[in-house]
């Protein structure tokens, strides 16, 4: 940086350092203070301005002509640009002070906007969510007894039905994902290169339709209902109804949870192509010699299959399936769009959007997420573990 | 490094503190500036600054629309109107109000919004500006008392819905000579039976599908029923919560319309086919050659949701009439519907004459001529309106001893857009019994905070 190239060179015959070259180099000249104050009043400044253009884009719109794109623009440059002149003014901070603080601080000063701007975005909300989880509908007091919000919710039917649905999501939506990924993988596998290609890519479609469009498309061509003597536009009445039955309404029924396995379906048809897309590069990288010494030894096929190739895939597959597993855990369009959670279809998703946003039960709501973030913590912690196993083995 | 991790945090996270706290030198120009209203009134308004920015619900055609009906105000006041639409309107205009960057004037779709904002100050009530007593006079009766909050009115309605609408395909009904106009109750009913007699084929096309608002076409029924049973002062009673909602009269009127929902062989498809049809869809099995179906209750924007064949003919094809009142009940014939109601958040000359404007008979012309708008006026010139089928809903509405506006749009939300469809979908299905139904709708609604 150009602050480097202002000080004397390095005196010669000073044996370089391993690692932090530059500075270790130079001599030490203990605190600039003038440095020090330009550093740190630039800091303060740069951020200042950012801010307050940003605050203008907002009450000031005609500064900029009105223009979106102009603002679009000017927020691209002085964002990146203003980023960059703000490290600047930091580092320049850093380096005024002596030798042996500069070199703790360094990192910090540089991790520090970064962690703070994380802190509050990602953590600041956690800890305040938990802390309304124990308050009343806005927010304003404490409920008494403080956990009367997980009381009310512990007790009530409609959570533990949509507790039952929710594990049921996960007990079957993830393990079918994984499983028809695979055997999607596998076949396309052994078709030709233009057929895999073709198979391939007509599974992976559904990936780029959104789950409320999903929804839609399976609401009105699937699960439709017209009534008795009408013709029938939903495929499955008309496959019922040319059987000699009565139309359905399919997702009212909830003898065995039929309309929730209903639901699941649809995410496991947009599902599918992810995990078939990251298992079919897994099966891709399975080394050629491995299977030939198996046929060598004579391995029937599926025998190869469940125990030479699945366990040289195995990272993979627990890698789809926690991250499908984290998704459904997190499921809410769907339910939404189609049912709302009627007919003991509610997941804890939606039935926490409905205390938010309908009912306006800030407390109440906030209580079913924290119960959600707790269930989700494990899967996570496991996630990472294993991640880290993997990285090991490498 | 023991010590030194802690010092770096805090110089670090008194930068950015400092930071944070320098940007605050910048304050909105259109923060709010504390109406505060109180009852010496708010005084002269201030000069207005020739612009004024409204946020409603509305795109696409209807805000072009809206802005060709403000054109001409424009060029005789040179007042600038910037009307700004936002699919996410209940929320957004909550947001912006909190951040002090409210708009002049918004247009409500429920009158709930209204209330709230009524509630923390930041509304202007409009007898400040306008003169109520003729403003009534010209209004179709009740439309007014839907935005009163504690004693004041806080909104002037500048678009009308009609829902007590019984639609019909008009070939069948005239080549059968079935009566169109239905004077009661009862009369309705001996047509329903006339009908199943004479064809064989359900009466009623009812559906209620409506993703996951599915249930909000079966409480405009029982509002229906309430208000010709017991007629508007229960109703009002009911919808603001000072009698239970499971008070015997209105699971009455649950009862009554669960008979006539479910009485065998009047409606296509029966309780299934109610819940599982789509609201938009409920009419199409009416236009099949011969009907499938032939009555649809529904308010007057089941026009858009016509096939297409239908919509080109709409005068020969179809045909209305109010559905009726009860001779047994309320001795008049109520209307239920809705409406736009513009509020006001600033004070001042142009917001004023524009909020006049709006709350006039005389704005929407250019709205009326393209379609799918009701004046709420009954001075309105009807001869505005693009087609008979619109002039005769007009005219139902200003005929109307008494308007009422949709009860589910008024009660707290946990109830009218929560538990009231939920339960209604679980009534319509047998599920539960009215009094159950009542019962738990009851359980839901919001103690006095």
């Amino acid at each position: 940086m150009s602050t480097t190239s202002a000080t004397p060179p390095p005196t010669a015959g000073a044996p370089p350092q391993t690692g932090h070259r530059h500075a270790s180099d130079l001599p030490d000249t203990g605190l600039q203070p003038g440095k020090l104050l330009v550093g740190a009043l630039g800091v303060a400044v740069t951020v200042w301005l950012i801010g307050n253009l940003f605050l203008a884009f907002a009450y000031y719109p005609q500064w900029f002509f009105n223009s979106k794109i102009l603002m679009g623009i000017l927020a691209i440059i002085v964002g990146v640009g203003g980023a960059a002149v703000f490290f600047w003014f930091l580092n320049m901070a850093i380096e005024a002070l002596p030798r042996r603080l500069e070199h703790g601080l360094m990192p910090y000063a540089f991790l520090v906007p970064g962690f703070s701007l994380i802190g509050l975005m990602l953590i600041y909300p956690t800890i305040q969510t938990i802390n309304y989880s124990f308050a009343n509908a806005n927010s304003t007091a404490y409920r008494d007894p403080l956990w009367q919000n997980y009381a009310d919710l512990f007790s009530s039917s409609a959570f533990w039905s949509a507790i039952i649905n929710n594990v049921l999501w996960i007990a079957i939506v993830p393990a079918v994902t994984v499983a028809l990924g695979v055997v999607v993988a596998v076949l396309a596998d052994k078709l030709s290169e233009r057929g895999e290609k073709w198979s391939k890519s007509f599974i992976f479609l559904p990936m780029a339709i959104s789950f409320v469009a999903a929804s839609a498309i399976w609401a009105t061509t699937i699960y439709g209902y017209s009534a008795p003597g009408q013709p029938q536009t939903g495929v499955l009445n008309a496959i019922w109804v040319a059987l000699g039955n009565e139309p359905q309404s399919w997702l009212t029924i909830d003898t065995g949870r039929l309309n929730s396995l209903l639901l699941m379906l649809i995410l496991i048809w947009l599902q599918t192509g992810f995990a078939m897309v990251l298992l079919s590069a897994g099966i891709k990288g399975v080394p050629e010699d491995t299977l030939e010494a198996a046929r060598i030894d004579g391995a029937s096929e599926a025998k190869i299959f469940f125990q030479v190739v699945i366990p040289q895939i195995m990272g993979t597959i627990v890698t789809v399936f926690i991250t499908v597993l984290i998704l459904v855990m997190k499921v809410f369009d769907i339910v939404y769009v189609l049912t709302n959670g009627r007919n003991n279809t509610d997941v804890v998703a939606n039935m926490f959007f409905r205390e938010m946003f309908t009912n306006s039960q800030s407390g109440r709501a906030t209580a079913i997420v924290v119960v959600l973030l707790v269930a989700v913590i494990p899967i996570l912690i496991y996630q990472v573990k294993l991640f880290r196993q993997q990285e090991a083995m490498r | 490094m023991g010590r030194r991790p802690r010092s770096v945090l805090r110089l670090a996270s008194a930068v950015l503190v400092s930071g944070l706290l320098l940007t605050g030198c910048l304050q909105d120009p259109s923060g709010s500036r504390g109406l505060g209203v109180g009852g010496a009134g708010l005084g002269e308004p201030e000069d207005g600054d020739g612009r004024v920015q409204i946020l409603g619900a509305f795109g696409g055609d209807e805000e072009a629309n809206f802005n060709a009906s403000l054109k001409e105000f424009e060029e005789r006041t040179g007042i600038e109107v910037d009307y700004v639409s936002d699919q996410d309107f209940t929320n957004t205009v909550q947001l912006r109000v909190n951040a002090g960057d409210a708009p002049d004037i918004a247009l409500f779709p429920q009158p709930g919004g209204v209330f709230n904002m009524a509630d923390a100050g930041h509304l202007v009530p409009i007898d400040e500006f306008m003169d109520y007593d003729s403003l009534q006079s010209t209004l179709i009766p009740g439309f007014l008392d839907s935005a009163r909050f504690q004693g004041r009115v806080y909104a002037v309605p500048m678009r009308m819905a009609v829902k007590s609408l019984v639609w019909y395909p008009k070939p069948a009904f005239e080549a059968n000579g079935w009566n169109t106009a239905p004077e009661t109750l009862t009369e309705l009913y001996e047509l329903s039976e006339q009908i199943l007699k004479e064809t064989g084929a359900p009466p009623w096309c009812i559906g209620w599908e409506s993703d996951q608002a599915t249930g909000w076409v079966g409480t405009d029924w029982i509002e229906e029923y309430v208000l010709r049973m017991w007629g508007p002062e229960v109703y009002d009673d009911w919808i603001y919560g000072r009698i239970p909602f499971n008070d015997e009269r209105i699971v009455e009127a649950m009862q009554a319309y669960y008979d006539f929902s479910t009485k065998d062989g009047w409606v296509l498809g029966g309780a299934k086919g109610i819940i599982s049809t789509p609201f938009g869809d409920a009419m199409a099995p009416a236009f099949d050659e011969p009907p499938s179906c032939y009555m649809m209750r529904q308010g007057n924007f089941a026009i858009t949701f016509f096939p297409a064949s239908i919509a080109a003919n709409l005068d020969d094809e179809v045909g209305i009439f109010v559905f009726p009142k009860d001779a047994d009940g309320y001795d008049g014939q109520p209307i239920l519907g809705g409406g736009d109601l513009a509020a006001a958040f600033s004070y001042d000359t142009d917001t004023i004459e524009v909020m006049k404007f709006l709350g006039s008979a005389e704005f929407g012309g250019p709205w009326a001529e393209a379609g799918g708008w009701l004046s709420p006026h009954r001075t309105f010139d009807a001869s505005q309106y693009p087609d008979e089928l619109t002039r005769q809903i007009a005219e139902i509405a200003v005929n109307a001893d008494v308007f009422r506006y949709d009860g589910s749009d008024v009660m707290p939300r946990e109830v009218g857009s929560g538990s009231f469809w939920t339960n209604m979908v679980q009534l319509q299905s047998g599920e539960k019994t009215p009094q159950q139904a009542a019962d738990d709708i009851e359980a839901t609604w919001p103690e006095e905070s």
